[in-house]
């Protein structure tokens, strides 16, 4: 092949541009038309035909939005509820990797599978029983209930054992000549090297417990334990009226706000755990 | 797996020294999976378990699990008689396989376009893809909503703007259900994106290079290099839309509640109405076991197409 590009080939990139801009649009064009809708006015959203560009952009929807419904508690409820699963998943994920990756015992992988086939398990399935176990350990309507049935997780021990495999025993063999018991082989050892599993695993659990709707709708009651989402159902619910659908909207912004930050800030280290999570499946 | 199994020593012929850790790391083993085994167990196991019961009784909600009584299968008998949620297996079915149909080729279309062509910005529009997928569903259906309405909603300004009669969408039970599928791929795409990229790297290039040398064009070599090795994170793809498809909830919940028309009516959402606002607890089981047998039905298929030809 010649190095210097033929017509045909210059015209073969632009056309690969060209598709390439088209798909970015896809994610794009949603997120642009709710930054835009969430800074126009009343008067401007409910415009027919809409305008593709606000004409006098502002942030009243926005404080609106915040005042409205209780954003701010509601976004501490959503980091006490998704951080505190997402630190329980990390840590029975690593311990139970371990276990599956590098000890042994009779019955090790049908036990391992086992679990793994309740990754498949819709919530939706078990919701009726779930409601019932944790009412009636008297824990709906709390912190504890919301988090008890998400502390651990079959895809966090399948993560953690693929990535745990992956260390030679040979160090782990040295570790114990050495004398370390095994909870300082995981945590001196076996954790250091997990760092980009770790985070893929925290914020795969951060962003699904905090985007969490079916079990919170089923189990709270009271609007001062609202995660956002439930917050942002309230506004959603109780502000119907046109005139408000740009408030409805800048709530949307600011309730997608952290998880998106979050997902911006380790995309890296993120989308390579997840393609190896799919890759070493 | 790709993982090599460990040669294992005969328990006769293993070292005493060896045996004694051996019993000794069986204590730690069983310390470190319990929490795990615990959580699970007690959320997942055994609610899956009383799923099955409850199926097999009457039991409403709002009174005391004492006052439950056992029916048999009387539950799915009734299921099979009852108009609304036939129809939500119906709308069901349709729901996932046009979320397959359409997500998977385009995911396989845009991971193409991702993987081959040196391009530049392509990193940065895999991520905006991907961005969506962390995004809470409420929020989306918050964005969706404003993008469907039929007045102010930018598609059907652009579906006029091109001197179409747009459709009602979301308030149009021919559309309804079309329009959820829409929001689905759309909130989806980036994560099988990612997967398939992923898959796309697993594949040798010299294999490529020898095509090419043959005089393979850019069809073929997708059709029969790409295509069939990629076949193990293709099917692994179709599974986890089947999966996320199928157990639909949030967008219906909150966008239509079944309607129009029990339109986009799906089990998800039939299972939570029955149970949490009729409190029919036996019927709501019934149907959560009914969704249950098809997820093990189709991903079991799916199961042996993937390990039959990973050998």
């Amino acid at each position: 092949m010649s190095a210097v590009s033929t017509p045909r080939q210059r015209a073969g990139r632009i056309v690969q541009y060209a598709l390439l801009a088209i798909v970015a649009l896809i994610p794009l064009f949603p997120l642009y038309w709710l930054l835009i809708s969430a800074l126009k006015t009343p008067a401007e959203f409910s415009q027919i035909p809409p305008t593709w560009f606000p004409t006098a952009p502002t942030l009243d929807p926005a404080a609106t939005a915040l005042t409205a419904v209780p954003f701010f508690s509601s976004m501490l409820n959503s980091v006490i509820i998704a951080g505190g699963a997402t630190l329980s998943v990390l840590v029975t994920s690593v311990l139970a990797g371990y276990v599956f990756a590098k000890h042994r015992f009779p019955g090790r992988d049908l036990l391992f599978w086992g679990i793994i086939a309740t990754m498949f398990l819709p919530p939706i399935v078990t919701i009726v029983p779930l409601y019932y176990l944790v009412s009636s350990m008297g824990l709906s309507d709390t912190y504890l209930g919301v988090l008890l049935p998400w502390l651990a997780n079959a895809f966090g021990i399948f993560l953690m054992r693929q990535f745990i495999q992956d260390i030679p025993d040979e160090l782990i063999e040295a570790a114990r000549m050495d004398g370390a018991g095994e909870f300082r082989i995981v945590w001196q050892f076996v954790v250091p090297l997990l760092k980009p599993a770790i985070v893929t695993l925290a914020v795969f659990m951060f962003v699904y417990a905090w985007n969490n709707f079916l079990w919170p709708l089923s189990i709270l009651k009271s609007e001062a334990l609202y995660p956002v989402v439930l917050t942002l159902n309230r506004l959603m619910s109780y502000t119907m009226s046109f005139e408000y659908q740009n408030v409805v909207l800048a709530g949307a912004l600011i309730a997608s706000l952290p998880t998106l930050l979050v997902f911006l800030v380790t995309q890296r280290v993120f989308v390579a755990g997840i393609a190896a999570s799919g890759v070493k499946g | 797996m790709t993982t090599a199994v460990p040669a294992r020593t005969p328990p006769g012929a293993a070292a005493p020294q060896e045996h004694r850790r051996r019993s000794k790391t069986a204590k730690w083993s069983a310390l470190f999976l319990s929490p795990a085994l615990i959580v699970i167990g007690v959320f997942t196991v055994i609610p899956m378990l009383m799923t099955v019961w409850i199926s097999l009784n009457k039991w409403s909600m709002f009174t005391s699990i004492t006052d439950m009584t056992f029916v048999g299968l009387d539950n799915y008998s009734r299921l099979l008689g009852d108009a609304t949620r036939i129809q939500a297996i119906a709308n069901t079915g349709v729901y996932v396989a046009l979320s397959v149909l359409i997500t998977v080729p385009l995911a396989l279309l845009i991971a193409l376009l991702l993987y081959f062509p040196k391009l530049k910005g392509k990193g940065l529009v895999r991520t905006l893809l991907f961005a969506t997928y962390v995004i809470p569903t409420i929020a989306i259906v918050i964005i969706w909503g404003n993008l469907y309405s039929p007045g102010y909603g930018p598609l059907s300004a652009m579906v006029s703007a091109i001197g179409l009669t747009p459709p009602g969408w979301l308030s149009d039970p021919q559309w309804a259900l079309v329009s959820l599928v829409i929001f689905n791929v759309w909130q989806m795409l980036g994560y099988y994106v990612i997967l398939l990229i992923a898959g796309l790297t697993q594949i040798n290039e010299e294999l490529y290079e020898a095509a090419r040398i043959d005089g393979a064009g850019i069809i073929r070599q997708t059709w029969s290099i790409t295509i069939p090795l990629l076949r193990p994170s293709l099917v692994f793809v179709v599974l986890m839309t089947f999966v996320n498809s199928i157990q639909v909830f949030d967008p219906i919940y909150l966008l239509t509640q079944g309607g129009p028309a029990n339109s986009t009516n799906v089990v998800g959402f039939e299972i939570q109405r029955s149970a949490f606002q009729y409190g029919m607890a036996g019927e709501s089981s019934a149907l959560a076991v009914s969704l249950f047998l098809m997820i093990v039905a189709v991903g079991g298929v799916l199961g042996i197409i993937m390990k039959g030809r990973r050998r």
